[in-house]
């Protein structure tokens, strides 16, 4: 049922090549969200990984962004690493914390987790106040330098984060895609629907989880390093707990077992506030109802995708003629 | 099993979407002739603001917006800024630093300047973001609600100015009158274990002021339990005069614990967490928000025989209907004053340059409820430098001790604190602002 | 002496914490679902609990009212969404995560309508009995008529719970559409009714904490928020299953974080919860009183 690495890589370099038209012809504002929506992509590929392979729930992956944020930013602020670097150090930081994670994770089950996680990213971005070298409430900066020279002086800064926000949507999305068609990714769909059968057949159930737990938050430091690098700065309170709701409902909307649909759930979450903010400018009226307007969309949309598209709003199917047979 | 193989179509599908999207939403930012200064066209001028409306932080601050475009509309109704009517343009960030960006970046082209944008962390993302372009772009953001002594440097912010007095002026001017008032007397302080308190430890430093016990909490952990736990640790410290500097929640849940606990101390009140109006929703009793001290730059919200106040509360009547004239909506429309003195200052066909060189060259010279100066120059981004502080009443009003305003004055260095006598500029006829 | 305030601190707080949990094991108890949505039915009672107080001004009067307005929408939210749902979803990959992400959904629809009605200012009840704490000779503890009220309540529901679950048919059959659904369809009990009823309890349970807890705060649409993770913190901690557990896990939590915050530091408020919740599941990966297996399917 997969295809060939060739032909996705084929594909993405076109998306790639639509991006990098998209990115000159549409407004800086819109650039900038661009690059937003993109590292949403990202955490949202962790969330389908985690939840809609392995079969794990976590309301807590706000708190892994964020150790990725700040591992990178402390890299760059105290050793001065490139800002590659920088990114890989937000990856296997994450990572090995989601081991530890996992570790203890891998116990739990359902709501077990569910809770622990929900603590994790109440309690974890709050202890940036409580160690002076995280720079507390103002945060660190973390600027990882002008574009390059070569893409000439009217290359703007957004460009160049939607650049780099975009190069490593794909890249994150190849990987996975390939992770999600390798062994690894046929145990975990074995493990998450027929957890007994599976462990008959000889896979190791919980170091399986710990290993779908561990990358999930590779790629989860990844996109919390890039959105302090769209900010340019890390700060506790870019992490609170509507973030990993957030992700959570971009998968969900996304279809949670839906690797494309990551981007479908990305561009919604974005673009709902930006239209419920027109819709409420253009309806005028009392501005405690039209500050809760955006809220209340995103909600009501939440709750009708579940109950009648819980699969995931499924643009794909609306295009094909033939109908997807049921799973 | 797999959805993936229809990615292609999911893929042309969102590529579509993105593209309508994308320009659909794209075209109304583009409404603005390119030759004239953002914001500012023949009739209007825009301003920018982005503030909590809704989450945790919004209550009290989200009274903000509204004060500022009843005072606005007041003015608009009589004349404007030399014709044109200014628009506030209102953006909910939720006190979320990402929000605060990607709504400053999305009014950046089409106001003349933020005014007003709340809180440490969101100010200070929406400075360094270089999507934003705050000091390359030249724009301004001026009165920003935040007293983090940081965006008072120039060459770190270069086109932002605060109007607070720092928490760090505040504390260095409450070590000050502590003092002063408190000589020998067992010291205790609450504070907030981040920026906001970092800066008030740094102002008691400087002030010389050591307490016997300090209790630092975490920002959002405030409930009636906590406090309950720092009163527990006052009171076997012994501490008799007790510094709460933090928000209001916190102060609301400390006041509530030393009533429940019947602890006698004489309690001090940051100006943050200061409003009785908030702390009384808060549940604090009166009888122990009685006789409480609390510092203010601004006169007090129930003055009513103080000429700013008089006005500020008619136009509240008149053009904020329903909202309680309380220091939220005080502060706000200060702020609005001060604003409109500025786009008169930067003259007729204002620009951001004019705006902030009118700033820098006149601001000191703006009349404002404030007993405090402005140090406002070509060389400081400083505005307010002073407090005076006032015993609350039963009914919560802040009233001056002794009956009459006496003020303190520091600078945001090292400077010493003085007693200052108030030379505040008498209000423009009916709160309008005739400067220029 | 300071060992024995920090105690009834958390006493007093655990119970509250108690009560959250309560509503939460009740909901996964009847329909497995993690009921995020909790903290906005309790915020939209108390809501409603407060209009009655301003028109009224009895707190007395505002309790039951919140109860009966928690019922409702407690039954309204099963019957509107957990019970389409279940129809919708029987297996698949997002079966356990829907209901979170439904919940989700719905607390954000009723604290933005909320938000909408009563706008985002903070409100106040009056407490109805003193908060000043009891004095014993010279000292004061951190412990009022208020504290007691709110003890007292907990365990009075607690108490009705008991007999509720343990001595009439009405417990019985909501055990057994929880556990057994089919068979008790067969058994002639009317498992979605059931369902609703214990949707029905559980938002008049959270409504209780909502009026509980608001004089010692105040009311706004946000303002149950951390109410919820903890009472859903303590509910992990006792095992979901059990609504001893529930009560027990509420306690240790508001007796672990007031001693965390008296003696190790106060500002270590939020990472203390997630250790205090780490420590337990470690020992106990499904919690103090939870079931082995066999239960969650």
């Amino acid at each position: 049922m997969r295809k060939s690495r060739i032909k996705l890589a084929l594909e993405l370099i076109a998306i790639a090549i639509a991006l990098f038209f998209l990115g000159n012809s549409v407004s800086d504002f819109r650039v900038y969200e661009g690059a937003t929506v993109a590292l949403y992509v990202i955490a949202i590929c962790s969330i389908i990984l985690l939840t809609g392979y392995s079969g794990q729930i976590s309301l807590g992956h706000g708190a892994l962004m964020a150790v990725g944020a700040y591992a990178a930013v402390l890299a760059r602020y105290y050793w001065h690493t490139s800002g590659l670097l920088s990114l890989i150090i937000a990856v296997l930081a994450a990572a090995l914390f989601g081991l530890f994670l996992g570790w203890a994770a891998a116990r739990l089950r359902g709501p077990y987790l569910a809770g622990t996680t929900l603590a994790l990213a109440v309690g974890l971005p709050s202890l940036a106040n409580q160690f002076h070298f995280l720079g507390g409430e103002q945060g660190l900066n973390f600027d990882i330098g002008a574009p390059p020279k070569f893409l000439g002086s009217n290359f703007s800064t957004t460009k160049w984060y939607f650049w780099i926000c975009s190069l490593a949507a794909l890249i994150i999305f190849w990987l996975v895609y390939n992770l999600l068609h390798s062994r690894f990714g046929r145990q975990w769909q074995a493990m998450r629907s027929a957890p007994v059968s599976a462990a008959i057949s000889g896979i190791n159930i919980a170091r399986s989880k710990v290993l779908a737990f561990t990358i999930s938050s590779g790629v989860a430091g990844l996109a919390g390093a890039l959105l302090v690098m769209t900010l340019n700065l890390v700060t506790p309170s870019a992490f609170p707990l509507s973030l990993s709701f957030a992700i959570v409902t971009g998968a969900v909307l996304a279809g949670i077992t839906r690797l494309g649909g990551a981007v479908v759930g990305a561009l919604i979450i974005v673009a709902i506030p930006d239209i419920a903010d027109q819709i409420a400018i253009k309806a005028g009226g009392v501005e405690r109802v039209s500050a809760n307007l955006p809220g209340f969309i995103t909600s009501l949309l939440l709750i009708l995708t579940i109950l009648f598209a819980p699969n995931g709003a499924n643009i794909g199917k609306f295009m094909s003629l033939r109908k997807k047979k049921t799973s | 099993m797999f959805a993936i193989r229809s990615t292609k179509r999911a893929y042309l599908a969102v590529a579509s979407l993105t593209v309508g999207a994308l320009t659909l939403s794209a075209l109304p930012a583009q409404a603005f002739s390119p030759r004239s200064e953002a914001g500012v066209s023949a009739t209007t001028i825009k301003l920018g603001i982005t503030t909590p409306l809704t989450g945790s932080a919004a209550p009290g601050y989200n009274k903000v917006p509204a004060a500022m475009q009843a005072y606005f509309n007041y003015v608009n109704d009589n004349g404007g800024v030399y014709g044109r009517k200014i628009q506030l343009t209102v953006k909910d960030d939720g006190y979320l630093p990402t929000a605060a960006v990607a709504n400053a970046k999305s009014m950046s082209n089409g106001v003349l300047a933020y005014v007003a944008n709340l809180g440490t962390a969101d100010n200070n993302a929406i400075a360094k973001s270089p999507v934003v372009g705050l000091a390359t772009n030249r724009i301004p953001s001026i009165f920003i609600n935040t007293g983090y002594s940081g965006f008072a440097d120039r060459s770190k912010f270069p086109t932002m100015y605060p109007i607070f007095p720092s928490y760090m002026m505040e504390a260095k001017i409450m070590g000050q009158y502590i003092k002063e008032n408190f000589a020998g007397k067992k010291l205790g302080l609450i504070y907030q274990d981040d920026d906001f308190g970092s800066d008030a430890l740094a102002g008691f430093k400087t002030a010389g002021v050591k307490f016997d016990i300090s209790i630092p909490y975490a920002s959002g952990s405030q409930s009636a339990a906590t406090g309950a736990g720092w009163v527990g640790k006052l009171k076997a410290a012994g501490a008799e005069v007790v510094v709460m500097f933090g928000v209001s929640s916190a102060t609301g849940a400390a006041l509530g614990a030393s009533a429940a606990l019947g602890y006698k101390a004489q309690w001090i009140l940051g100006s943050v967490g200061g409003d009785a109006t908030t702390l009384k929703a808060l549940g604090v009793p009166a009888a122990v928000l009685t006789g409480s001290i609390g510092a203010s730059f601004l006169p007090g919200t129930t003055d009513s025989k103080d000429e700013y106040i008089k006005q500020f509360q008619d136009i509240n009547t008149k053009y904020n209907a329903g909202a309680s004239f309380d220091n939220n909506v005080l502060v706000a429309m200060n702020s609005a004053m001060l604003t409109v003195e500025a786009l008169r200052a930067a003259g007729k066909n204002p620009t951001r340059e004019s705006l902030m060189s009118a700033i820098e060259n006149k601001g000191a010279s703006f009349a404002s409820a404030a007993f405090s100066p402005i140090l406002y120059s070509s060389k400081s981004h400083v505005g307010y430098s002073g407090y005076w502080f006032g015993k609350y009443d039963s009914s919560g009003a802040m009233l001056p001790d002794g009956g009459t305003y006496s003020l303190y004055t520091t600078d945001s260095g090292a400077g010493g604190v003085v007693k200052a006598t108030i030379k505040r500029p008498a209000m423009p006829a009916k709160g309008l602002p005739n400067n220029s | 002496m300071r060992l024995l305030s920090t105690f009834l601190i958390g006493v007093s707080s655990g119970s509250i914490y108690s009560l959250m949990a309560l509503a939460l094991v009740l909901v996964w108890r009847s329909t497995r679902v993690v009921n995020f949505a909790q903290a906005g039915q309790a915020i939209a009672s108390t809501y409603l609990g407060y209009l009655v107080i301003t028109h009224t001004n009895n707190y007395w009067l505002a309790l039951p009212v919140a109860m009966v307005a928690g019922a409702v929408i407690g039954a309204l939210a099963d019957i509107a969404l957990i019970r389409p749902l279940n129809r919708r979803i029987k297996s698949g990959p997002v079966l356990e995560i829907a209901p979170v992400i439904a919940t989700l959904g719905l607390l954000g629809l009723i604290r933005s309508l909320v938000g909408m009605i009563w706008g985002g200012d903070l409100k106040q009840y009056r407490a109805p009995v003193s908060i000043n704490g009891f004095t014993f000779g010279h000292t004061t503890i951190p412990f009022s008529r208020f504290n007691l009220l709110i003890v007292f309540t907990a365990i009075v529901v607690m108490v009705i719970f008991a007999f509720v679950f343990q001595r009439t048919g009405l417990g019985l059959a909501l055990r057994a559409a929880a556990f057994q659904p089919e068979i008790a369809r067969l058994a002639g009990v009317r498992v979605d009714l059931v369902r609703t009823i214990g949707w029905a309890i559980a938002g008049a349970t959270g409504a209780i904490a909502g009026v509980l807890v608001t004089p010692s705060t105040s009311l706004s649409p946000n303002s149950l928020d951390l109410l919820l993770v903890l009472g859903f913190v303590s509910a992990v901690i006792g095992g979901l299953e059990s609504l001893i557990g529930a009560v027990i896990g509420g306690l240790i939590l508001g007796i672990g974080l007031a001693l965390i915050l008296e003696y190790v530091s106060t500002s270590l408020a939020f990472p203390a919860a997630f250790v205090v919740l780490i420590l337990i599941l470690i020992v106990k990966p499904a919690g103090l009183f939870g079931m082995k297996r066999g239960r969650d399917a």
